[in-house]
């Protein structure tokens, strides 16, 4: 009997000891890709995007918790910790003043830490605190439009960046359209990049176009961009149809209205008078039988 | 005379027995058979639930093939639906008198039809709830919202089709089903009672009726085509190469009638034989019902010529995608089994008497109906699958589709409800409108009853002819 109770012990011990393996070797390998975006209104973001190996696939990693980092002094201070979305996103804010190494260059690091589900990961980026300004005289016939990229020196004087490559761009509904098939000018000696902006794209009613400078994926400094709303657009007129026929019209054509409405309408009538002869008929059922004679 | 009266009054006699017969005894047969339906829409329901809880990604549905089976199988059913306006309306209309016995049957399967034909697109949202947005933010520009208007004045208009005849059979019903011993008596009484709506057959009430009668035969034409015609909008108002078709309405509609009364005639088939209407339901009826599907199937071909001959011959880009898949690509072996097989050998077949006989024509109907299905299927999916923009960047699986088993147990479903109310109607009320068949036995016995008065005439005055100038013709003097 005692034998019996140590070896079921044994295999319940084994078994259990098997699956706290497997359990702690179960956790899902990630990739961390970590972008800086630094906007138009001058606000600063990173975005972490987490992607995990499932079937031999990397696909996305919906809710990881990933730890934002800024290095101080070669020490990690804690900016923000955030949950990846359904697309493996985790997105925070930055503040303004990053603090500089001695070469002028920020840190920031995302890190996976301790998840239940997710490995240990982490990804940083190095990049320095540029600028992106637009220049665009809105006289000016020859619609030149002037993109500069500049850097704080460690006296805090704007130097041009040289040789950065700023891509045009002009804002649509649902995304960036390129201004023109060459639409990446590289930076001169100034931090200057000029592009001549095409006279045959078109803008709103009024002519309005938001156009939009880029710096993408550069290595030293991001990703960094620029609009300004200018109204060198062609004028996309609104033609108004006396009978429109899109669906997406607010208000439907009247003579369609009016067809639709008298064709059923009149077969709802119809019906209704039906339903009126058969109240009748129930009506007629409960008198008795004198005045009328049966037919079956 | 007397002995005439009998004999019309044991006619009658026999005719309300056989006709009631099937609802006083439920057989074995019958609840084994129901069972089976019921397993089959369990089964159905469960896969439903599962579709519902997980999302329409449990289909074989994609983003290209938004609309497979579901959709297929809703302009199936709409079609369907067009046999009671046909069989009855068209017929009533125009006064044909062998109509009698079937127009029950038809009227029914147009009930039944687009009982199921109408849930069916709901079945294909993803989210059944927002049905009601078509409601709440309907646009009546949209030929989505004139198809619900449609089906819904469509159905209404059928099940008051369906009920004004039968009006007098469950007075019929009431009066002698509820004495016997059947099963659920008090249930029954009610039911009866409540439908019969206090008929005494007074001549009012006969008035009434058959006023309401007149009325609905004619509306229901109008309505039936304008639904069908309306399902093909829902396809030729948009920009897609094989669907933006002007012949599309007239199609559609012609396509309707034909596995419709194709449809009606399986129904005939299978009543006839279950419930012993041998005497009533004649091998005339399956030959003048052969002869209108094939007058049908004629029509059919003939815009099927049109809707596929002219795009062919022009073969432009876009048109020219689906048309290889239908012609030589993937579809090839459906398409042409359909062209062949469910329209021109049913012409062939039933261009000649022997193949209007009863099982020749059945066995063509149930060709013509299974292809019209299938036809069905042609039209709403290679279209999707040859979108103007090429399918790009997409994983290869959503290139192509075939049903899975979800769609396949939902639909199955789906029909077998359709059976099952079928059943559970012919258990409880009489599958022929007993008093339009007892019309057409009268007013044939008045024929009958002229036709000898006419001989017994004719045979008196020859006599009396024969007699006169079997006398001497006297001289006069």
């Amino acid at each position: 009997m005692k034998s019996i109770l140590k070896s079921t012990s044994l295999i319940i011990a084994i078994t259990f000891l098997f699956f706290s393996i497997s359990t702690a070797q179960s956790k899902i390998e990630v990739t961390i890709g970590l972008s800086y975006y630094k906007k138009a209104d001058r606000s600063k973001i990173a975005v972490a995007l987490i992607k995990k190996k499932e079937n031999g696939k990397f696909v996305f990693a919906k809710n990881a918790k990933v730890n934002f980092y800024v290095i101080h002094d070669k020490e990690e201070q804690l900016l923000k910790s955030e949950n990846t979305d359904n697309h493996g996103q985790a997105i925070i804010q930055v503040q303004n003043d990053l603090p500089l190494d001695d070469s002028l260059y920020f840190t920031i690091v995302a890190k996976i830490e301790n998840d239940p589900l997710y490995e240990d990961a982490q990804e940083q980026i190095h990049y320095k605190d540029a600028n992106l300004t637009l220049n665009i005289d809105p006289h000016d016939t020859a619609r030149l439009v002037t993109a500069i990229v500049t850097v704080k020196d460690k006296e805090g004087k704007e130097m041009p960046v040289i040789g950065a490559e700023v891509k045009f761009y002009v804002q649509r509904l649902f995304g960036f359209m390129p201004a023109s098939e060459e639409n990446t000018i590289t930076t001169d000696e100034k931090g200057e990049a000029t592009f001549v902006f095409p006279k045959n794209i078109s803008g709103d009613t009024a002519g309005f176009i938001t156009i939009a400078a880029r710096l993408e994926d550069n290595e030293n400094f991001g990703n960094l961009e620029n609009k300004a709303t200018q109204s060198w657009g062609t004028i996309l007129p609104i033609i108004k149809e006396p009978f429109p026929r899109a669906l997406f019209e607010p208000h439907a054509p009247w003579p369609l209205v009016v067809t639709v409405s008298t064709l059923f309408g009149g077969v709802w009538l119809i019906y209704f008078f039906i339903f009126f002869q058969l109240g009748k008929i129930k009506k007629e059922g409960q008198l008795p039988i004198n005045n009328s004679t049966p037919q079956t | 005379m007397v002995t005439e009266k009998n004999d019309l009054n044991q006619e009658i006699e026999t005719l309300r027995e056989v006709c009631l017969r099937p609802a006083k005894k439920w057989g074995c047969s019958t609840l084994i058979w129901i069972g089976c339906l019921l397993m089959v829409m369990g089964w159905g329901l469960y896969c439903y639930i599962h579709q519902l809880r997980s999302g329409l990604g449990v289909t074989a549905m994609r983003d290209y093939v938004s609309w497979g089976l579901y959709i297929s199988t809703f302009v199936f059913f709409i079609g369907l639906s067009h046999s009671g306006t046909l069989v009855s309306a068209i017929l009533r209309i125009t006064k044909q008198e062998w109509r009698r016995p079937i127009t029950r049957s038809a009227e029914l399967l147009t009930f039944v039809s687009l009982c199921f034909g109408g849930i069916m697109p709901i079945i294909d949202l993803g989210r059944p709830d927002r049905i009601a947005n078509l409601v709440i933010f309907g646009r009546i520009q949209s030929p989505l919202l004139w198809d619900v208007i449609s089906i819904c004045t469509y159905f209404v208009g059928s099940s008051v089709f369906l009920f004004l005849p039968m009006i007098p059979d469950m007075a019929l019903c009431r009066d002698r089903l509820t004495n016997c011993d059947s099963r659920f008596k008090k249930f029954r009484k009610w039911l009866y009672t409540k439908m019969a709506m206090g008929w005494q057959g007074t001549k009012s009430q006969w008035h009434r009726l058959e006023k309401s009668m007149t009325i609905m035969t004619i509306i229901i034409i109008p309505v039936a085509v304008s639904v069908h015609t309306v399902v093909s909008y829902i396809f030729a108002m948009t920009m897609r190469p094989g669907w933006n078709s002007t012949v599309f309405g007239p199609y559609f509609v012609a396509g309707a009638l034909y596995s419709g009364s194709a449809g009606v005639i399986l129904g005939m088939a299978a009543f006839r034989k279950l419930q012993h209407l041998e005497k009533y339901i004649t091998p005339k009826h399956f030959d003048l019902m052969g002869r209108i599907v094939l007058a049908l199937t004629l029509i059919y071909a003939y815009f099927n010529l049109n809707e596929y001959w002219i795009p062919a011959y022009n073969m432009a880009t876009h048109e020219s995608h689906v048309l290889r898949a239908l012609f030589y690509g993937n579809f090839s072996i459906a398409f042409w089994t359909c062209q062949f097989g469910t329209v021109l050998l049913p012409i062939v077949i039933m261009s000649f008497p022997k193949g209007r006989k009863i099982k020749p024509l059945i066995i063509t109907c149930i060709f013509i109906v299974i292809g019209a299905w299938v036809k069905r299927y042609l039209i709403v999916v290679p279209v999707l699958l040859h979108p103007i923009i090429p399918i790009q960047e997409m994983p290869l699986a959503w290139s192509t589709y075939f049903p899975n088993y979800v769609e396949f147990s939902v639909t199955a479903a789906c029909l077998a409800g359709i059976f099952l109310i079928i059943t559970i109607f012919s258990k409880l009320f009489p599958m022929m409108a007993v008093w339009e068949v007892e019309e057409g036995i009268k007013i044939e016995h008045d024929k009958q009853a002229i036709l000898e008065l006419h001989k017994q005439r004719e045979a008196t005055e020859t006599k009396t002819i024969g007699f006169q100038l079997t006398e001497p013709i006297k001289q006069p003097v």
